[in-house]
C-alpha cells in the first residue's frame, strides 16, 4: 500500500510548488487513473511516488510517502527500485542503451540488484511472458516500434517485482497500434492483480481499466472517487480533461432528447464533435 | 568570481609572475621559469584562500600540482634530455624512446598528482567527496554521449575534411566542465582508447590511442577551468568592462604566444620568425607567415566584435581557456606524434608538418610547431562550441550536474 | 592483449625487418588460423591507406636529412633517406594497424567489456564503454532521421560543398542537443532500475577462459621487457 500524507513538492529553483497538500492511498491490487491538465502535477506525483523526486530530480518534499506503513524517505533510490517501478512517455529513453537483445534489456534491472543468476533468469522470463513478448526476446531493442519498446520497458520494470507500478502517460508518444498494445498489456496486468497508478490524457483507456480515478488541478487533488463517477463528472472539463467517448456520447444523447428529431440533432452534434 | 576571489587570484598571479621573472633573470630557461611561476601563483592563491575562508580545496589541488611538476621534472632528468638533438637517431630522426618516455613520465606524474590531491582529502576528511561527487548516473551517461560525439566529429574532420584542426574534444571538455576534472579526464582517455581499439571502421581511427594522455590532460584542465567558473555567462557588461576584457585577453594570448615562440626557438635551436627573410627560406614560409598574421588580426577583430555585439564577457574567458588548453595539448602530443608516427597522422595537419620539415626542422620541432598552431585554434573553437551548447541547455538541466552551478549565470546580488 | 603487446613491440623495434617479421608472426599467422586473413588484409589496407600515402609523400619529399636524390618533380626532391624512413615507419604502422584490426575482427566489444567486468572493473565504467560504443551508430541514425525530416521541410542537401556545409549546421544542433538533453530522462529511467546500487552486478554470461589462454597472456607480457633488454644490449642486430 502506497500512501501520500499531506505531500507538497517544489522543484529546486521553482517559484511555486508543483504539488500542494496531496493525500492519496493506493491499495495493493488497485488500479488508479490520474488525470489533469498539462501542468497540473501528474508527472510530479508519479516521480514522487517512485522516489525519483526528490532523489534524482532535486527539490523539496514536505509530508511523507509511506510504503506499507514505513516512510520511504531514508531509502536510497536503488533500494526503491524493487518496490516501486516507474515508466515514462518516451519509450526510447527508457532503454538502457547497453543491451543487445530484449532479453538482456529486461534482465538489466535484476542484474543491477545483484540477484543470483537463476533468479535473474526466472524473473526475466516471467516478465516477458506476463507481457506476452517472449517472441521479441532475441530482437534488438532499438529496432522495435514505439509500442513494443514501451512493452519492453514495462517488462524491465516487472522483472524487478515491484509492489506498485507507476506509469506516466505511457501512450503519449505512441501511434494507435502502440497505444492498443500498451492498453491491452495494462488490462492484463490489472486482471492479474497488480497495483497500478497510471497518468493519462486518454481517458478512454482509463475508463476500461481503472477502479478509481484522481483528478489534479494546479497541484491539488480536485476529485477522487470510483472511475465511473469521476469520469462522468461534468467538472472534468473545467480541469482541462476530456471525458471518455462513452460519457461524451451519453451526454450528447441526453441533450438531444427522445424522439425522431433527436436523431438528426444527434447527427449534427456528433459531426460538430468530430471537428472539435 | 566575487571580488575577494579576484583579490586572492591577483595576489597569487603577482607572486607567481615575480618568481618567474626572478628565475628568468638568474638564467633559468623560459619554460622552467613560466611553469614554476604558475605553480607558485596557484600555491599563493591557495594559501591566501585557506587563511581567508578556511577552504582546503585549492591547497590540496596546489599540492597535487606541485607533486605533478616535481614528478615530471624528476622523470625528465632520469630519462635524459629529450630536446637534445644528440639523443635523436641520426638516420631516422625519430626519437621513439623520447616519445614513449614522455608519455610514460606524464602518465606517472599525473597519477602522482591525482593521488596526492585526493589522498590529502582522504586523510583530512576521511572521504573522497570531491571525487565521488563528480560521478553519478548523469555523469556516466554524459560521458558516453561525450565519447560518442568526440569520435564522430573527430573522425569526420580527420578523414573527410583536410583542415589542420581536430575537433575531437568537444565531448571531453563538455564533460569536464559540467562534471569535474577526473570525469573529463576519463572521458578523454577512455574515448581515445575506444576510438582506436573498439569502435569499428569506418569510425575507427587507429592513431588515437597514442594521444590518450593528451585527451586526459584536456579533460582535467577543462574540469578545473569549469570549476573556476570560466564558462559562466556574463551578459550585459558595460562597454568599458568588455573592452578591458578584450584587451586583457589579447595581451594574455599574445604574451603566451610570444613566450611559446621564444621557448620554441631556444629548445629547438632554430630561428623562426613571422617575417622570414625571403632569400633564406622558401616562399611557402613567407606565405604561411603572412597567413598567420592575417589570422591573428582576424581573430583579434573577431573577439572584440563578439564581445561588443553580444555583450557577454565570457567570450574573452573562452578564448583564454582555449589557448591555454591548446598550448598544453600541443606540448604533450608533439613528442608523441614525432616519435610514434614520424609526424604523420593522416589528418589535415600533415601538410603543416611537411612545411616545417621543408624548412629544415627535425620531426620533433615540426610537430611541436604544427601543434602550437593547430591546437590553440582547435581548442578555442571547441570551447566556443561547448559554450554555445551550454547556452542552449535549460537551466534546470544544467543545475543537476555536479559542476552545473558553475555554468549558470550568477544571481544578481 | 595481443594487440596491445604487438603495438608496444612494434614501437620498440626499429628498422624495417623487425616490424615486418612481427607482422608476419603476431598478426598474419593468427589471422590465417582464424580464417580471417583476407578480411584482415582488406580492412587493414583500407584503414592504413590514407596514413601510408601521407607518410610516403611527406617523408619522400620533405625529409631534411636526405642527401641522395632519387628523382625530382619540379621544386620537390625525393631522397633515398626519406624513402628509407618512410618504409620503416610504414612497416611499423603496418604491424600496429594489423594488430589492431585483428583485435577488432576477433573480439566483439561487448565480450571484452563483460570479461573485464567479471575481473573487477566497475560496472559503471563498463556501462560507459558499452553505451559509448552504442552512441556512435545511434547518433548517426539520429542524424540520418533529422536529415530526412529537414529534407521534407525543404532543406537543400545536395549541391555545392558550401551549401552542404551550411546544411550541416542545422543538423549538428538538434543531433548534439537532442542527445545531451536525453541524458535527463535516461538518468531517471536508469536510477529507477537500480543502476546506482553500489557493488557488482550479476552477469548472465561472460567469455570463457582457459589455462592456456592465461599462460599465453603472461608470455606476451613478458615479451615486452625482454625485447627492450634485447634492443638495449644490441643483441637483435638487423631485426631491431
Amino acid at each position: 500500500m502506497l500512501t501520500f500524507e499531506s505531500v507538497s513538492y517544489r522543484y529546486a529553483g521553482a517559484a511555486r510548488a508543483s504539488l500542494q497538500d496531496v493525500g492519496l492511498v493506493i491499495g495493493s491490487g488497485e488500479v488508479i487513473g490520474l488525470v489533469g491538465a498539462s501542468e497540473a502535477g501528474k508527472t510530479t506525483l508519479c516521480l514522487v511516488a517512485a522516489g525519483l523526486a526528490p532523489r534524482t530530480v532535486r527539490g523539496t518534499l514536505i509530508g511523507r510517502i509511506l510504503l506499507d506503513g514505513t516512510d520511504i524517505a531514508p531509502l536510497a533510490i536503488h533500494e526503491l527500485a524493487g518496490r516501486v517501478g516507474i515508466a515514462f512517455a518516451n519509450p526510447a529513453t527508457q532503454l538502457s542503451g547497453v543491451a543487445g537483445t530484449v532479453y538482456e534489456e529486461v534482465a538489466f534491472g535484476p542484474m543491477n540488484l545483484g540477484l543470483s543468476r537463476s533468479e535473474v533468469i526466472d524473473r526475466t522470463e516471467a516478465a516477458l511472458s506476463a507481457l506476452k513478448i517472449i517472441d521479441l526476446a532475441e530482437r534488438e531493442p532499438a529496432l522495435l516500434s514505439g509500442g513494443q519498446q514501451q512493452l519492453v520497458a514495462m517488462a524491465g520494470l516487472l522483472a524487478l517485482r515491484p509492489a506498485h507500478l507507476v506509469l506516466d502517460e505511457p501512450t503519449a508518444q505512441l501511434d494507435p497500434r502502440g497505444t492498443r498494445l500498451v492498453a491491452e498489456a495494462l488490462a492484463r496486468l490489472a486482471v492479474d492483480g497488480a497495483s497500478i497508478l497510471v497518468a493519462e490524457q486518454k481517458t478512454d483507456l482509463l475508463a476500461s481499466i481503472c477502479d478509481r480515478v484522481v483528478a489534479l488541478d494546479a497541484g491539488r487533488v480536485a476529485l477522487d472517487g470510483p472511475a465511473g463517477e469521476v469520469l462522468g463528472d461534468p467538472r472534468l472539463a473545467d480541469l482541462g480533461v476530456a471525458a471518455p467517448a462513452s460519457v461524451r456520447l451519453r451526454r450528447l444523447a441526453d441533450a438531444a432528447g427522445p424522439g425522431p428529431e433527436a436523431l438528426t440533432q444527434l447527427d449534427g452534434a456528433l459531426a460538430m464533435e468530430a471537428t472539435a | 568570481m566575487d571580488s575577494s576571489r579576484w583579490t586572492r587570484a591577483g595576489i597569487g598571479l603577482a607572486a607567481g609572475a615575480a618568481l618567474g621573472i626572478v628565475l628568468y633573470a638568474i638564467g633559468q630557461a623560459w619554460p622552467m621559469a613560466g611553469a614554476v611561476g604558475f605553480i607558485a601563483a596557484h600555491l599563493v592563491y591557495a594559501l591566501v584562500t585557506r587563511s581567508q575562508t578556511g577552504e582546503w580545496g585549492p591547497l590540496r589541488l596546489s599540492a597535487g600540482l606541485v607533486a605533478f611538476a616535481v614528478a615530471t621534472y624528476v622523470g625528465i632528468i632520469v630519462f635524459g634530455n629529450f630536446g637534445d638533438p644528440n639523443a635523436v637517431d641520426p638516420v631516422t630522426y625519430a626519437n621513439t624512446k623520447a616519445a614513449n618516455s614522455w608519455a610514460l613520465i606524464l602518465t606517472v606524474a599525473m597519477v602522482i598528482g591525482v593521488v596526492v590531491t585526493y589522498g590529502l582529502e582522504l586523510i583530512q576528511t576521511g572521504r573522497l567527496a570531491s571525487l565521488s561527487g563528480q560521478f553519478g548516473t548523469r555523469t556516466y551517461l554524459l560521458m558516453a554521449v561525450g565519447i560518442g560525439v568526440n569520435i564522430i566529429l573527430g573522425q569526420t574532420v580527420a578523414s573527410a575534411l583536410k583542415i589542420p584542426i581536430y575537433l575531437d574534444s568537444i565531448g571531453t571538455i563538455l564533460v569536464g566542465v559540467l562534471c569535474g576534472p577526473i570525469a573529463g579526464a576519463i572521458t578523454g582517455g577512455l574515448g581515445n582508447i575506444l576510438w582506436s581499439y573498439v569502435i569499428p571502421p569506418p569510425f575507427q581511427y587507429q592513431p588515437a590511442a597514442a594521444f590518450a594522455i593528451t585527451a586526459v590532460a584536456i579533460g582535467a584542465i577543462a574540469g578545473l577551468l569549469g570549476r573556476a567558473g570560466f564558462l559562466r555567462p556574463r551578459p550585459n557588461r558595460s562597454t568599458g568592462v568588455l573592452l578591458i576584457g578584450g584587451a586583457v585577453t589579447v595581451g594574455l594570448v599574445g604574451g603566451l604566444a610570444w613566450a611559446a615562440s621564444l621557448a620554441y626557438t631556444k629548445i629547438f635551436e632554430t630561428e623562426i620568425s613571422l617575417f622570414p627573410d625571403p632569400a633564406k627560406v622558401d616562399a611557402i614560409f613567407v606565405v604561411l607567415g603572412w597567413l598567420a598574421l592575417g589570422l591573428v588580426v582576424f581573430a583579434v577583430v573577431g573577439l572584440f566584435a563578439l564581445l561588443l555585439l553580444r555583450r557577454d564577457l565570457t567570450a574573452a574567458y573562452v578564448v583564454v581557456a582555449g589557448v591555454l588548453t591548446g598550448i598544453v595539448a600541443a606540448l604533450i602530443s608533439a613528442p608523441i606524434a614525432a616519435g610514434v608516427f614520424g609526424g604523420v597522422t593522416a589528418s589535415g595537419t600533415d601538410f603543416l608538418v611537411a612545411a616545417f620539415r621543408q624548412a629544415g626542422l627535425d620531426v620533433e620541432a615540426a610537430t611541436t610547431g604544427q601543434g602550437l598552431i593547430s591546437d590553440p585554434i582547435d581548442k578555442v573553437t571547441t570551447f566556443f562550441t561547448v559554450y554555445l551548447i551550454l547556452a542552449a541547455l535549460a537551466t534546470r538541466f544544467k543545475a543537476r550536474f555536479p559542476q552545473g552551478e558553475m555554468v549558470l549565470e550568477e544571481a544578481p546580488s | 592483449m595481443l594487440a596491445a603487446v604487438s603495438t608496444a613491440l612494434a614501437i620498440g623495434l626499429g628498422g624495417i625487418w623487425g616490424p615486418a617479421l612481427l607482422t608476419a608472426v603476431a598478426v598474419l599467422l593468427p589471422a590465417v588460423v582464424a580464417g580471417l586473413a583476407a578480411r584482415l588484409v582488406r580492412t587493414a589496407l583500407l584503414l592504413t591507406l590514407p596514413i601510408a600515402v601521407s607518410v610516403l609523400v611527406v617523408n619522400l619529399f620533405f625529409y631534411p636529412a636526405g642527401r641522395e636524390i632519387l628523382f625530382a618533380i619540379g621544386p620537390v626532391r625525393a631522397t633515398a633517406e626519406g624513402l628509407a624512413f618512410a618504409l620503416e615507419t610504414l612497416a611499423r604502422i603496418g604491424a600496429i594497424s594489423g594488430a589492431i584490426t585483428l583485435f577488432y575482427l576477433t573480439t566483439p566489444a561487448g565480450d571484452l567489456v563483460l570479461d573485464l567486468e567479471r575481473r573487477g572493473v566497475s560496472p559503471r565504467i563498463a556501462f560507459v564503454v558499452l553505451a559509448a560504443v552504442q552512441t556512435v551508430p545511434a547518433l548517426v541514425d539520429r542524424a540520418v532521421a533529422i536529415t530526412a525530416a529537414q529534407r521534407a521541410r525543404g532543406l537543400d542537401t545536395e549541391g555545392s560543398l558550401r551549401r552542404r556545409l551550411r546544411g550541416v549546421l542545422p543538423l549538428a544542433g538538434p543531433v548534439l542537443l537532442g542527445s545531451i538533453t536525453e541524458v535527463e530522462e535516461r538518468t531517471m529511467a536508469l536510477e529507477a532500475r537500480g543502476f546506482t546500487r553500489p557493488g557488482r552486478r550479476t552477469l548472465l554470461w561472460h567469455p570463457p577462459d582457459s589455462g592456456r589462454q592465461a599462460a599465453a597472456r603472461w608470455l606476451l607480457v613478458a615479451a615486452i621487457p625482454l625485447m627492450l633488454a634485447a634492443r638495449a644490449s644490441g643483441w637483435l642486430g638487423w631485426l631491431g
